[in-house]
C-alpha cells in the first residue's frame, strides 16, 4: 500500500526499561526493527514482551530510554498521535460499533470524512463485505481477528503492532490466520512487530525473533538459527525440546572441542559453543531429539566413524504417527528425548532395549554450565523469577 | 450492591498490562468524586454529627437549645419507647424471614425455571414499583377489610382463632393488629429480597445441578448443598435489604396497624414532626442508627461476606 | 401417584407464582377500585363500577398539582445524581488514590441507613441552618439517597468494561475527550441508564425522607398520605394504575424493539 524508502518505518529502541515500583518489567534494552520486516518478541508470560510492545504503542511510558520511528522520536509522544496502530489481544472490537465503524474508527478520528471507499477496500482486503453492518458479538473469532486487523491496517501506520492477536483462535484457524497475516504482511510492506509465547507461531510467521526472559532479550535472530544454534538453556528449551548432556573440556582439537561425559566423548565445533571453554572447565552439550539416531547395542559396528555416540537404554517410546519419540536412560544423562522418523521401523527399538545414540558433531552445540538446565522447560521455576530478582 | 470493602486494583507484576497505573492526572480522581462526596457528607455525614449534638441538647422551642450533655435523654427515651423498639426488631425480623421464604422460590422459579418467560415475570416483579407504594399500600386496607373474603376465610377455617391464640390478631379483624403490619412490611420489601436472590441464583452455572446430580445428590440434596450455598451472597445482602428500611419502617405501621402496633419510626416521626420534641426524637434515631449499623456488621462478620450489599 | 409426583416437581413453581400473584394482588385492588364509585370519603369497599375518575383525574383538589411537582423533583433529582453518581464510579473504577476505604463507606452508609434516620437528621440541619422547607430541601435530600444507587449500577458496568477499549480508541487516533465521548460514554451508557431509572423511582415514590423535609410542600406520595386520614379520592387509583400500565407498557414496547432489531441483524 505505501511504501517508503527513508527508514521511517524503523523502530529502535534505545537504552529503554520499564520498572513498576521495585519490580523491573524490562531491563535497559537495544533493538532495532528494521523497516519492513515481520519481527517476533518471543517469551513466556510475563517476561517483559507486552510491556516493550505497549512502550512502542505509547500505552506505557519508559521508565528510561528512547522509542524512535525512523528519526523521530516518539518517546514522549501520546499513543494517539504515534503513526503506530495495535492489534489488541482478544482484539477489543468496541462492543457498541458495527464492523464498519470499527474499521473507520481511526480515520474518522483524525477528520477524514469520506471514508465509505477506504473501509469497503480495506473489508475486501480481511474478506469481510459481507459483514460490515454486524455487531462484533455476531462474528466468529477468526472474523473478529480479521476486523481488529483491518481497524488498525486502514491508517496506513508504520508500524503495526500484534500482541497475542490469535491467542483466542482454535489451532487450526491460528495456523490459518498465521498464513493470512502474513499474506497481508507481504501485501502492504509495513513494519509487524508480532508478540507471542507461541514459539512455532513465532518461527512460522517472522524473519527475525527476539526471545525474551525475565525483561531481557536472550537471544535475537532468524527462526532456523535460533533453532541450530541457541545460546542460553533458556532459548535450548523454550524453542522446540533439547538433550542437555553436562560435560568437561578435555582438549581443542584444531576448530573443535573434544569433551569428555561419563567414559566416553564427545566432539563439538567450537564456532558452536557460546560458553568459554578452558581445559577442565564444565559445558553443557546440546543436541536436538530429531538430529539423534538410535541404533541397537548388536549394530553398535555400523556406526561410522566421527560420530558423537552415547550408550543407553530405551525406557520408553510412543508411536506419534510420522515419528516414534523415545525416552532413553544413558549413563551420562537421564531421559534423552530421541525422535525418529517411522521410515524403516526397527523392531528391537522397544522399551528396555540397549541402544547407541549417536549423531553428527555438526549438530552439537555447546552452552555455559553455569545456567540451569530447566530454564524454559514447561513448568520450570527457573524462567522468570530468577532472572527478575 | 456495592462493595463494602474492596481491595485497590492490584498490580500483578507477572500482568503488568492489565492494570496499568495512570501516571497523567493525579488529581483526576479527586476532582471527579469532589462533588457527590461533597454533597454526600454536607447532607449524610454532616446532618449525623448535628444529630447526635441535638440528641445531648436541653432547651425548648421558645427559648432555643444548648449542649448539655445530657445523656439522661437516652436513658429516658430507652426506658420510655424500649416496646417501640422490640416490636421494631421483631416485625423486622418476622417480614425478613418471611420475604426469604416466600421470595426464594419466585427467585428460583426466574432463575432456572422460568424459561422464555423469565422477562416477563421480571417486569411483573418491578413494575409494581410504579405505582406509588403509599397507594399499594392502602390497597392492604381493602384486601384484609373487616368484612372482606381474606378475613371470612381464615375466620371460617379457624386460623383467627389461632393467631388470635399468638396474639397476632384479635377478634375477628386483621387489619389494626401485628399479622397485617408484618404483610405489608413483607409485602413493600419482597422485591428486595427477590432482586438480590435472583442476581446470585442466576450467576450459578446449571451445569452444576447436574453434576450434583451425576454425584448421587437428590434434587433436595443438591439444593442444600451446591445451590442455597452457591445463592448465599443474595440470602445475605437481600436479608440486609429487606430489614434495615423494615426496622425503621413506619408507614406500614400507621396505615395498617393501630396505637398498639407503633413501631420506633413512628415514635421519632411523631416526636419529630408533631410534638417537636428533637432531643428525644434525635436520640431514638441515633440508637436505631446504631443498633442497625451493630447488627449489620455483625451480621455481615458471621456471613463471612463482607464485599456485600 | 402421577399427581404428587407432578406436585413434587413443579412444587417451586407453584410457591413462586403464589408468591408473585402476592406481589400484584394489590395492583389488581388498585385497578379494580379506579372503577369504583364509593359512597364515603374513603375508597376500600366495592360499590359500584364508574368510570368517573377516569374522565376527570384531575378533579381532586391539589392532586395533579403535587403529581408534577414528584415528577419535577424526580427529573433534577435524577439529573443530579447520575452525574455525580457516575463521576464518583469512574473516579473509584479507574483511579487509585488515598482514602478509597472512607470513600466506598460513604456511599455504602446511606444504603444501610434507615431513611427515617436520615430523614430525621437531616431535618435536623435544615433547622439548624434556618432552611426555608420545601422544593430545595427535598431535591437536595433525594440527590442525597440516590446517589449511592446510581454509584452502585454505575460502577458495575465500568468494572466489567475492557480497559483495553479504552487503549485501542487511543491507539486510533482518539484523544482523551473523543476517546471518552465515542468509547467509554456509549459503553457505560446501560450502567448509567439503570442508575437513572432506578433515581427516578426512587425519588417519586420516596415519602418518608420528603415528609420529614418539605414543609409545606406536598409531594403525590405525600398527597396519597393525607387522604389516607381525610379520605381517599378514587383519583389516586386512577394514577397509580395508569403508571403502573405505562411503565410495563415502557418495557414490552422496547423489549420488542430491541428484540426486532437484533433479528433483522442476525
Amino acid at each position: 500500500m505505501k511504501t517508503t524508502s527513508d527508514n521511517s518505518g524503523d523502530v529502535r529502541l534505545s537504552g529503554i526499561s520499564k520498572t513498576y515500583g521495585s519490580f523491573t518489567a524490562v531491563h535497559p534494552l537495544e533493538l532495532t526493527v528494521p523497516e519492513g520486516s515481520f519481527f517476533a518478541l518471543l517469551g513466556a508470560s510475563g517476561c517483559g514482551k507486552t510491556t516493550t510492545l505497549r512502550m512502542i504503542a505509547g500505552l506505557e511510558e519508559p521508565t528510561t530510554g528512547t522509542v524512535r520511528l525512523g528519526d523521530q522520536d516518539v518517546t514522549h509522544l501520546p499513543p494517539y498521535k504515534r503513526p503506530v496502530n495495535t492489534v489488541f489481544q482478544s482484539y477489543a472490537l468496541f462492543p457498541h460499533l458495527d464492523i464498519f465503524e470499527n474499521v473507520a474508527f481511526g480515520l474518522r478520528r483524525r477528520g477524514i470524512k469520506s471514508v465509505k471507499k477506504q473501509v469497503e477496500d480495506m473489508l475486501e482486503l480481511v474478506q469481510l463485505g459481507e459483514q460490515a453492518r454486524k455487531k462484533p458479538h455476531q462474528l466468529s473469532g477468526g472474523q473478529q481477528q480479521r476486523v481488529a486487523v483491518a481497524r488498525a491496517l486502514i491508517n496506513h501506520p508504520k508500524v503495526l503492532l500484534l500482541d497475542e492477536p490469535l491467542g483466542a483462535l482454535d489451532l487450526k484457524l491460528r495456523r490459518q490466520m498465521q498464513l493470512e497475516l502474513k499474506r497481508i504482511q507481504t501485501e502492504v510492506g509495513i513494519t509487524f512487530i508480532h508478540v507471542t509465547h507461541d514459539q512455532e507461531e513465532a518461527m512460522t510467521m517472522a524473519d527475525t525473533v527476539a526471545v525474551m526472559n525475565g525483561g531481557r532479550v536472550e537471544q535475537l535472530g532468524s527462526p532456523a538459527d535460533l533453532y541450530e544454534n541457541p545460546q542460553s538453556t533458556f532459548v535450548a528449551n523454550f524453542l522446540g525440546t533439547s538433550n542437555l548432556i553436562e560435560a568437561e573440556v578435555d582438549t581443542k582439537n584444531g576448530d573443535d572441542i573434544v569433551l569428555r561425559a561419563g567414559g566416553g566423548k564427545l566432539v563439538l565445533p567450537e564456532a558452536r559453543c557460546s560458553a568459554p571453554t578452558t581445559a577442565g572447565g564444565k559445558v553443557l552439550v546440546g543436541i536436538r531429539p530429531e538430529k539423534i539416531s538410535l541404533t541397537h547395542a548388536d549394530d553398535a559396528g555400523e556406526i561410522p566413524e566421527g560420530r558423537n555416540r552415547l550408550t543407553g537404554k530405551i525406557a520408553d517410546a510412543s508411536f506419534i504417527g510420522v515419528s516414534t519419540q523415545y525416552v532413553v536412560d544413558s549413563p551420562v544423562c537421564d531421559e534423552l528425548a530421541v525422535y525418529v522418523q517411522n521410515v524403516e521401523r526397527d523392531g528391537r527399538l522397544v522399551p528396555g532395549a540397549d541402544v547407541v545414540l549417536h549423531w553428527s558433531p555438526a549438530h552439537t552445540f555447546g552452552l555455559d554450565a553455569a545456567q540451569s538446565l530447566l530454564a524454559g522447560t514447561v513448568g520450570s521455576a527457573g524462567t522468570e523469577e530468577e532472572v527478575a530478582a | 450492591m456495592s462493595t463494602l470493602t474492596e481491595a485497590p486494583p492490584p498490580l500483578a507484576p507477572a500482568e503488568p498490562a492489565k492494570k496499568p497505573p495512570r501516571k497523567r492526572g493525579r488529581f483526576t480522581p479527586y476532582w471527579l468524586l469532589l462533588p457527590g462526596i461533597l454533597w454526600l457528607i454536607v447532607f449524610f455525614a454532616l446532618p449525623m454529627l448535628y444529630q447526635a449534638s441535638t440528641s445531648v441538647q436541653q432547651g425548648s422551642l421558645e427559648e432555643g437549645y444548648k449542649v448539655t450533655w445530657h445523656f439522661a435523654t437516652y436513658w429516658d427515651a430507652l426506658s420510655a419507647y424500649w416496646p417501640q423498639f422490640l416490636r421494631s426488631v421483631f416485625y423486622a425480623a418476622a417480614a425478613t424471614v418471611l420475604c426469604l421464604l416466600l421470595g426464594y422460590p419466585l427467585a428460583y422459579l426466574i432463575a432456572f425455571r422460568a424459561g422464555r418467560w423469565r422477562n416477563l415475570i421480571m417486569i411483573l416483579v418491578i413494575a409494581p414499583f410504579f405505582t406509588s407504594f403509599l397507594i399499594r399500600t392502602l390497597a392492604w386496607k381493602t384486601i384484609l377489610a373487616d368484612n372482606g373474603v381474606v378475613v371470612h376465610t381464615l375466620n371460617s377455617l379457624h386460623v383467627l382463632d389461632l393467631t388470635n391464640w399468638l396474639g397476632w390478631t384479635a377478634g375477628d379483624r386483621v387489619l389494626a393488629t401485628p399479622l397485617a403490619v408484618v404483610c405489608g412490611l413483607t409485602y413493600n420489601f419482597l422485591p428486595f429480597m427477590i432482586l438480590p436472590l435472583y442476581t446470585s441464583l442466576e450467576r450459578i452455572d446449571g451445569r452444576l445441578h447436574e453434576a450434583a446430580g451425576d454425584l448421587y445428590a437428590k434434587p433436595w440434596t443438591t439444593f442444600r448443598k451446591v445451590t442455597f450455598p452457591l445463592s448465599m451472597p443474595g440470602v445475605v445482602s437481600g436479608t440486609l435489604l429487606t430489614f434495615i428500611p423494615a426496622a425503621g419502617d413506619y408507614v406500614n405501621a400507621e396505615l395498617l396497624g393501630s396505637t398498639d402496633t407503633r413501631m420506633i419510626g413512628n415514635v421519632i416521626q411523631t416526636q419529630f414532626l408533631r410534638i417537636l420534641d428533637y432531643p428525644t426524637a434525635a436520640a431514638l434515631s441515633f440508637i436505631l442508627m446504631a443498633a442497625i449499623l451493630a447488627m449489620v456488621t455483625l451480621y455481615i462478620r458471621r456471613s463471612g461476606t463482607e464485599d456485600l450489599v | 401417584m402421577p399427581f404428587v409426583t407432578w406436585l413434587k416437581r413443579h412444587l417451586v413453581v407453584i410457591a413462586g407464582l403464589l408468591t408473585l400473584a402476592y406481589l400484584l394482588l394489590p395492583n389488581v385492588i388498585v385497578t379494580v377500585f379506579s372503577f369504583n364509585k364509593p359512597k364515603g370519603r374513603f375508597n376500600y369497599e366495592w360499590q359500584r363500577f364508574s368510570t368517573d375518575a377516569w374522565k376527570d383525574p384531575c378533579g381532586v383538589a391539589d392532586m395533579c398539582g403535587s403529581l408534577s411537582l414528584s415528577l419535577q423533583i424526580a427529573v433534577w433529582a435524577t439529573v443530579g445524581a447520575t452525574i455525580l453518581g457516575t463521576m464518583i464510579s469512574f473516579a473509584l473504577v479507574r483511579y487509585r488514590f488515598r482514602a478509597r476505604g472512607a470513600v466506598n463507606s460513604l456511599i455504602f452508609l446511606p444504603m444501610a441507613m434507615p431513611e427515617v434516620v436520615m430523614a430525621a437528621s437531616l431535618l435536623t440541619l435544615f433547622l439548624n441552618m434556618g432552611a426555608q422547607l420545601g422544593f430545595w430541601t427535598i431535591l437536595i435530600a433525594h440527590i442525597m439517597f440516590c446517589l449511592s444507587f446510581v454509584v452502585t449500577a454505575v460502577k458495575a458496568r465500568v468494572m466489567s468494561m475492557d480497559p483495553r477499549l479504552e487503549e485501542a480508541a487511543r491507539d486510533l487516533y482518539a484523544g482523551p475527550v473523543q476517546t471518552f465521548l465515542r468509547v467509554t460514554l456509549p459503553i457505560a451508557a446501560p450502567g448509567i441508564a439503570a442508575g437513572a431509572l432506578l433515581s427516578f423511582a426512587l425519588s417519586f415514590d420516596d415519602f418518608i425522607i420528603t415528609n420529614f423535609n418539605a414543609g409545606s410542600t406536598v409531594t403525590f406520595p405525600m398527597f396519597v398520605w393525607g387522604s389516607a386520614q381525610r379520605g381517599t379520592p378514587v383519583q389516586i387509583n386512577v394514577i397509580g394504575t395508569a403508571m403502573f400500565l405505562i411503565a410495563v407498557l415502557f418495557v414490552l414496547t422496547s423489549m420488542v424493539v430491541s428484540n426486532r432489531r437484533n433479528k433483522q441483524k442476525a
